[in-house]
């Protein structure tokens, strides 16, 4: 259970950029979690609703929205060169067995955008 | 209105690991970061090692756990610094965490500082501290299949020390599959059979620390 830290973060990095804005309320945030970034969606949406709640974060209030794209695996497998969805970090080829293919994405875990007024 | 950002949710991480880097290198100090599931062994291996290098250089350690001062208290009774991170909660060490308590240690006069990670296979294996070294223990009675199961703390390990070889009479373990199971996940880390308790193997494993301070130093 990382993902309350780096949901921290995240809320972190927003509030400082909105008050730089002037925001007084962030409406809502958007992340884009690869498959392969080892962060679970609905642990981080429970982060969210925690963080909301302690009153920790003065510019999230009830209403503030986490909204999350997620970003598919793809990996490159280095032998027969076909390109597939990979189910974990160690990317294994499905027709030639051979692991360690080249991910392609779904390592992404980033802020996307936020939206404050 | 909406505002693009684009930011790596772990960059404060990623900065801290690389300020911790810096520091490690511009003091010349040799820094594992030593992970495993809880009651592999960490704390042993590192008592039994302090104990053999003492006369060699100088150690300290920075240990991470949920709760207590336990496993620091065991580092300073074998007289080496001992800082102890109480994570209330977390369940690995971040690189953040490091950076507030090396106020703590004075790394001019360390050689080589072990960081023992909150016992976890799976969390701490995502955290780069700035370390030179990542090594996980994994315990015989654990069983092979841990390595399979976890593979990303297999795969950015570079070294795999087996604890509780004097166990293996007892429990079911099986060597030669481990060392396949490993090549398999990560080609290069390598595996090495240790008993904390009997010191089994320990040679090998002092000597790695050795050729690794050698490499630091050298840098």
């Amino acid at each position: 259970m990382h993902e309350m830290g780096l949901m921290e973060d995240a809320i972190q990095i927003v509030s400082e950029d909105a008050e730089k804005h002037g925001f007084r309320n962030i409406d809502s945030v958007t992340l884009i979690v690869g498959d392969l970034s080892n962060v679970l969606p609905d642990a981080l949406q429970f982060a969210f609703e925690a963080i909301k709640r302690s009153g920790e974060s003065p510019l999230l209030s009830a209403q503030t929205r986490l909204d999350l794209i997620r970003e598919r695996g793809r990996a490159k497998c280095t032998v027969c060169e076909i390109e597939y969805e990979p189910t974990q970090y160690l990317a294994i080829c499905p027709e030639c067995g051979m692991p360690f293919g080249v991910l392609l994405s779904g390592e992404t875990f980033k802020i996307e955008s936020y939206e404050g007024s | 209105m909406k505002v693009t950002l684009n930011r790596n949710v772990m960059e404060n991480n990623d900065e801290a690991a690389a300020f911790n880097r810096d520091l490690f290198n511009k003091t010349q100090t040799l820094v594992i970061n030593l992970m495993s599931s809880p009651g592999a062994g960490k704390t042993t291996i590192l008592e039994k090692t302090i104990g053999a290098l003492s006369g060699e250089f100088r150690m300290a350690v920075i240990e991470g756990d949920i709760a207590t001062e336990r496993d620091a208290d065991r580092i300073r009774a074998l007289g080496a610094p001992a800082v102890q991170i109480a994570t209330e909660g977390e369940c690995h060490l971040d690189p953040r965490m490091v950076a507030k308590v090396l106020p703590e240690i004075d790394l001019d006069t360390v050689d080589i500082l072990f960081i023992e990670n909150v016992g976890n296979l799976v969390c701490p294996s995502e955290f780069d501290l700035g370390q030179n070294h990542r090594v996980v223990v994994l315990s015989t009675p654990e069983g092979n299949d841990k390595i399979p199961k976890y593979p990303l703390m297999f795969h950015v390990t570079e070294l795999a020390l087996i604890n509780k070889i004097d166990l293996i009479p007892y429990v079911a373990f099986d060597m030669d599959k481990a060392e396949k199971d490993l090549s398999g996940i990560n080609p290069k880390s390598r595996l090495l059979p240790v008993s904390a308790k009997t010191g089994e193997g320990f040679e090998t494993w002092l000597n790695w620390i050795k050729d690794a301070y050698q490499a630091c130093v050298k840098q």
